[in-house]
């Protein structure tokens, strides 16, 4: 009984890990040129969700994640490029909005630190090692 | 020396601990983020008035006296909370408060505003909810102060609570 429930659990696990595909996007959003859809995809995938503020926008349901999708849309059909497009959307939201913070002077902790700690790390281990060595 | 040197990972660690600790117990609300718009002029925007024949031009609006700039809807419930606390803006402090109906039912909103009072000296829709965007607005109600120069000086969102409303006042004077 309890194999039989833990199979059943698992192959849900399985299914729900390998499923994701699906997506928020509705129809009527997609774009007819499969070129320009994919780029509008990839932004989506980017921005944030500042409702939702864990998600982006390519996956969130709030109604303001579905008006930017379509505003993103938009401007790629108007001829926008990738650039201007993040460009209008930090203008407003701040980078914030991007899920991937810019390397910029102020998040220089934040993307330097984590390799300044592994570089402490391999420093304490190797020294740690010369040391009982020589015990 | 080797013993003392044990001691510094447990010290940050005790750092670490107390900062989070701190964040914890002050008072912040975490989904808060600031708007990258202060200390910027006002989005410029045209379109119609709920109340009003003419259409509404931002930059006719703006750069005369303090306003307040409120984006509400009659489907939002914490509009209707705070509409109290922007009702005492208009008639007690006599600040000027433009409120930007996001995204509702004309209708609706003409019926809200009669039974609940209107505080508004003007009206702007925003039907698509496009204007909103360009003001970074996320999450409404949310309250703006645009000084007499036309430029941002304080996002609030959510909610207009006691607090709040105090605080604004404040800050209004110091604009001032």
């Amino acid at each position: 009984m309890i194999k039989k429930t833990f199979i059943i659990l698992l192959s849900i696990c399985l299914i729900q890990f390998f499923s994701n595909n699906s997506y928020t996007v509705e129809p009527n959003e997609i774009l007819k040129n499969q070129k320009q859809e994919l780029r509008a995809r990839n932004i989506s995938k980017n921005i944030r969700c500042m409702v939702c503020q864990n998600q982006s926008i390519d996956e969130s349901n709030a109604p303001l994640a579905k008006d930017l999708r379509i505003l993103i849309r938009n401007k790629i059909k108007d001829g926008k490029k990738d650039e201007e497009i993040y460009k209008f959307l930090t203008d407003r939201y701040g980078d914030f909005i991007l899920l991937k913070p810019p390397f910029k002077l102020n998040t220089l902790a934040l993307w330097l630190l984590p390799f300044i700690f592994v570089l402490i790390g391999i420093f304490i281990v190797f020294s740690h090692n010369k040391k009982s060595k020589k015990i | 020396m080797k013993k003392k040197l044990l001691i510094i990972p447990s010290i940050l660690f005790l750092l670490i601990v107390l900062t989070f600790f701190y964040l914890l117990i002050i008072e912040r609300n975490p989904s808060e983020i600031p708007s990258t718009l202060l200390d910027q002029n006002v989005p410029k925007f045209e379109t119609e008035s709920l109340l009003k024949k003419e259409r509404f031009i931002s930059s006719k609006e703006f750069g005369n006296e303090i306003i307040l700039v409120n984006f509400f809807a009659t489907w939002c419930l914490p509009c209707r909370d705070e509409h109290t606390y922007i009702k005492r803006f208009s008639n007690e402090k006599g600040i000027r408060v433009i409120g930007i109906n996001y995204k509702d039912n004309p209708k609706k909103a003409i019926q809200w505003l009669k039974n609940l009072g209107n505080p508004y000296s003007n009206v702007p829709i925003d039907k698509y909810g496009r204007i909103a965007i360009d003001w970074g607005v996320y999450g409404i109600p949310e309250t703006f102060i645009i000084s007499s120069k036309g430029i941002i000086k304080y996002r609030h969102v959510g909610a207009v609570t006691k607090k709040i409303y105090k605080k604004i006042n404040l800050l209004i004077e110091e604009i001032e």
